[in-house]
């Protein structure tokens, strides 16, 4: 893949967020290849988390890993996890927003920390002092470059985010929520939260911010005004913030699924695992 | 594999930048004469920000006063940007002028109306350029200006996040950010734009610092060393110094005579040391330094005219040459048309009462203080109905809450009810425990 060309649709400015259609979040590419959703969806929660534990480690802002799990989320819109790894994504996504939200940070930061991580995942608790070198070291390195080029053409350089936390904060300020602090946590880890889910593909990040104080707001028993309702005098939809927050609810009735695949020849694996237990499971009930 | 010799052909080479070399370039299948800027990946630190930036903002900035980005070829190890061709950038085309670098008082202006219709643009659209210098703005033939360079620009939203302030080339970097302000904005901006407006009409870089501190000096030698009083808070910029020598503000006119009075005063407000108090690009384009805005005589290298023409020449006098260029100034002038009728009207009315342009200035400073005063009485107005409504809303809060409740519960199907088991890990929100505030 080497051309990339710009159809960009001049009557919409898309340093806004685009925002996917139903059609897209219902058919993503690797629903196409084969991949069951639910394996998808668990997949993409994972890349997130490894996201948002790495960025911690390496002292990046929030922002910048916000920035990150949406380009991740963004991607395997636009193609299948059998393509690119969600490790390789995963890590691409860091090093890339990183850059797109100006922050100073290594690429060997990034591998060793990425390496800790995997370990961590799979169990392994010897600790190295430092995994920068050898084999291992080079390969995450060179996962993380080709993943870093695999979103910026699928994309087409359209990596400019724009987060909801500043609204948010807006928001609080003018429903005169700022001095809760409770509240305001909260409400500021559904927006982290939600990173891991496909909000951030579907709404504007208005709304997704107004969608986290209704929830936190509820969730404080924090009374908020109603005539006229506080959320159209930010010209939100009611609509859209009871999905929203049914999304962000979900999320943490999820149990997470340990030993899922990272790297490509163990998502092929356990693909075949899973299609295995399936004929054994039909053939057993044949008689 | 397409590669970038396939589509276009490589010609000679136009300018070498920091991390990139730019070559003329021909597409193969339309011969169209375009730019390109090719940036060598580095195997360790992947895609360079410059183009990160560049390309993600440029592809969706499509106006007459920035250079359009036509394509993108990634190889292996290079990445190809295609732009439109332009023939020059300001830069060289000053030099090359036999006036010590002195441009045309009527073309500088019809330059300086067009970049700051281009940094208009870029803000209106959340964009800062960040790096405007004269090599960074390119020209043609027919006179046009356009932006060129965005490997510094910046989106900014709502100011959560703090900028880099490695930004913008020493020269034409503002007092703000000099001091070491890292939340700069739009008016970041207009301090170099007041830096190239001044050295468009003297042939001189207007301060042309060797370090940091001595580019501070040479600011202060002209505009006088700041104070709290003319600028609030500046003591706490970082690299505020209280033991800098005091100079005194000295005539602006001084150092670019060729300027006229409403000229120098536009170069005063964008020059304000204050970034609260620098004119918006909006705003410049509105100051009456335009009114007498016209399209000059097109052709990039011909005669300097020794005498300024005091009646504004415009296109309908030379009908010769304006028909030749008629084509290439369409466009220009359609766009111009309707902002020099408004600016005509505006100019008319003040004429009636009093035509000084001492007096307009003045009249035009009333003008935007009392629409100011006017949208901050509507302001206030919008928070007593806001407060009003608020109060009254509050009486009605035990039935609502109730009635909504259940509304949520009932409406919010499948998801919001199971989540009801799950409402005790809901409540802090927080799964990784990470990112706190601020
Ligand atoms: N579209 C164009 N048409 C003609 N010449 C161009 C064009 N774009 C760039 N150039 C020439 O190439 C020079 C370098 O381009 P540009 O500023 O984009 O590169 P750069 O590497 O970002 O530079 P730097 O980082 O040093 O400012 C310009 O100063 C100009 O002379
Ligand atoms: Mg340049």
């Amino acid at each position: 893949m080497a051309v990339l060309s710009f159809a960009v649709d001049p009557s919409k400015l898309s340093l806004q967020n685009s925002v996917l259609t139903l059609a897209q979040l219902e058919c993503t590419p690797s629903a196409d290849d084969g991949l069951p959703t639910a394996l998808e969806q668990e997949l993409r929660a994972l890349g997130c988390e490894f996201i948002q534990s790495a960025g911690s480690l390496l002292r990046l802002p929030q922002v910048a890993m916000a920035t990150a799990q949406v380009l991740l989320q963004r991607y395997y819109y636009t193609a299948s996890l059998k393509l690119a790894s969600i490790l390789d994504i995963a890590m691409g996504a860091v090093f890339l927003a990183a850059k797109v939200e100006e922050q100073q940070c290594r690429v060997k930061d990034i591998v060793n920390v990425f390496c800790w991580l995997i370990d961590t995942y799979r169990g392994i608790t010897t600790r190295v002092e430092t995994y920068a070198i050898g084999a291992r070291f080079n390969e995450l390195k060179e996962g993380m470059a080709a993943g870093e080029m695999r979103i910026l053409c699928k994309l087409g350089f359209n990596v400019q985010v724009q987060q909801p936390h500043g609204f948010m904060i807006n928001y609080m300020q003018s429903l005169d929520l700022a001095e809760n602090e409770e509240l305001a946590q909260t409400a500021w880890n559904y927006l982290n939260d939600g990173l891991r889910t496909h909000i951030y593909v579907c709404y504007q990040p208005s709304t997704i911010a107004g969608a986290a104080i209704y929830l936190a707001a509820r969730m404080h028993g924090v009374k908020l005004p109603t005539a006229p309702p506080w959320w159209e005098v930010f010209d939100i939809e009611l609509t859209d913030m009871e999905d929203i927050a049914g999304h962000l609810v979900a999320l943490y009735s999820r149990t997470p699924s340990t030993g899922l695949p990272l790297t490509l020849d163990e998502l092929e694996r356990y693909v075949d695992q899973i299609e295995a237990q399936e004929r054994l499971a039909s053939a057993t009930l044949k008689p | 594999m397409a590669s970038a010799a396939d589509k276009y052909i490589r010609l000679e080479k136009l300018g070498e930048g920091t991390y990139a070399t730019v070559y003329k370039g021909k597409a193969v299948n339309t011969g169209e004469i375009l730019a390109l800027k090719e940036i060598n990946l580095d195997v360790e630190e992947g895609a360079p920000s410059t183009a990160i930036r560049e390309i993600s903002l440029m592809k969706e900035l499509r106006h007459p006063n920035i250079v359009r980005l036509h394509d993108v070829i990634h190889t292996e190890k290079t990445l190809t940007l295609v732009f439109e061709f332009m023939d020059q950038d300001l830069k060289k085309y000053m030099d090359t002028l036999n006036t010590q670098g002195m441009i045309e008082p009527q073309r500088a202006k019809w330059f300086m109306f067009q970049l700051l219709r281009g940094i208009a643009f870029c803000h209106d659209n959340r964009v800062l350029h960040r790096d405007l210098k004269p090599q960074n703005l390119l020209i043609n033939q027919k006179l046009e200006l356009k932006l060129g360079d965005f490997g510094l620009a910046r989106a900014f939203g709502i100011p959560v996040n703090t900028f880099s302030n490695e930004v913008v080339t020493l020269w034409y970097r503002a007092p703000d950010v000099l001091l070491g302000s890292r939340n700069y904005s739009t008016s970041i901006d207009i301090w170099s734009a007041g830096c190239i407006f001044a050295e468009m009409y003297s042939g001189k870089p207007l301060f042309p610092g060797k370090t940091n501190e001595d580019q501070l000096q040479k600011i202060f030698k002209l505009l006088g060393t700041p104070n709290e009083q003319i600028w609030p808070r500046m003591s706490e910029l970082p690299e505020f110094r209280a033991d800098w020598p005091r100079h005194l503000r000295q005539h602006l006119q001084t150092r670019v005579p060729a300027l006229d009075y409403t000229g120098i005063d536009l170069l005063g407000r964008m020059l304000m040391y204050d970034p609260t108090q620098r004119i918006s690009a909006k705003d410049a384009l509105q100051h009456v330094f335009f009114n007498d805005i016209t399209m000059p005589h097109p052709g990039l290298h011909g005669p300097y005219p020794h005498s300024i023409p005091s009646p504004a020449m415009t296109p309908q006098r030379h009908n010769g040459v304006a028909a030749v260029n008629a084509a290439n100034t369409a466009a220009y002038m359609n766009q111009l048309q309707q902002q020099q009728q408004q600016q005509q009207q505006i100019a008319v009315q003040q004429q009636l009462q009093q035509p000084t342009p001492h007096v307009l200035l003045q009249q035009q400073q009333l003008l935007q203080q009392q629409q100011a005063f006017q949208n901050q009485q509507v302001l206030q107005a919008q928070a007593q109905v806001l407060q009003q409504q608020q109060q009254a809303l509050q009486q009605q809060i035990h039935a609502q809450q109730q009635q909504q409740a259940f509304m949520m519960n009932g409406r919010g199907a499948g998801s919001l009810q199971d989540a009801a088991m799950s409402m005790d890990a809901a409540q802090q929100g927080g799964m990784g425990g990470q990112g706190y505030m601020g």
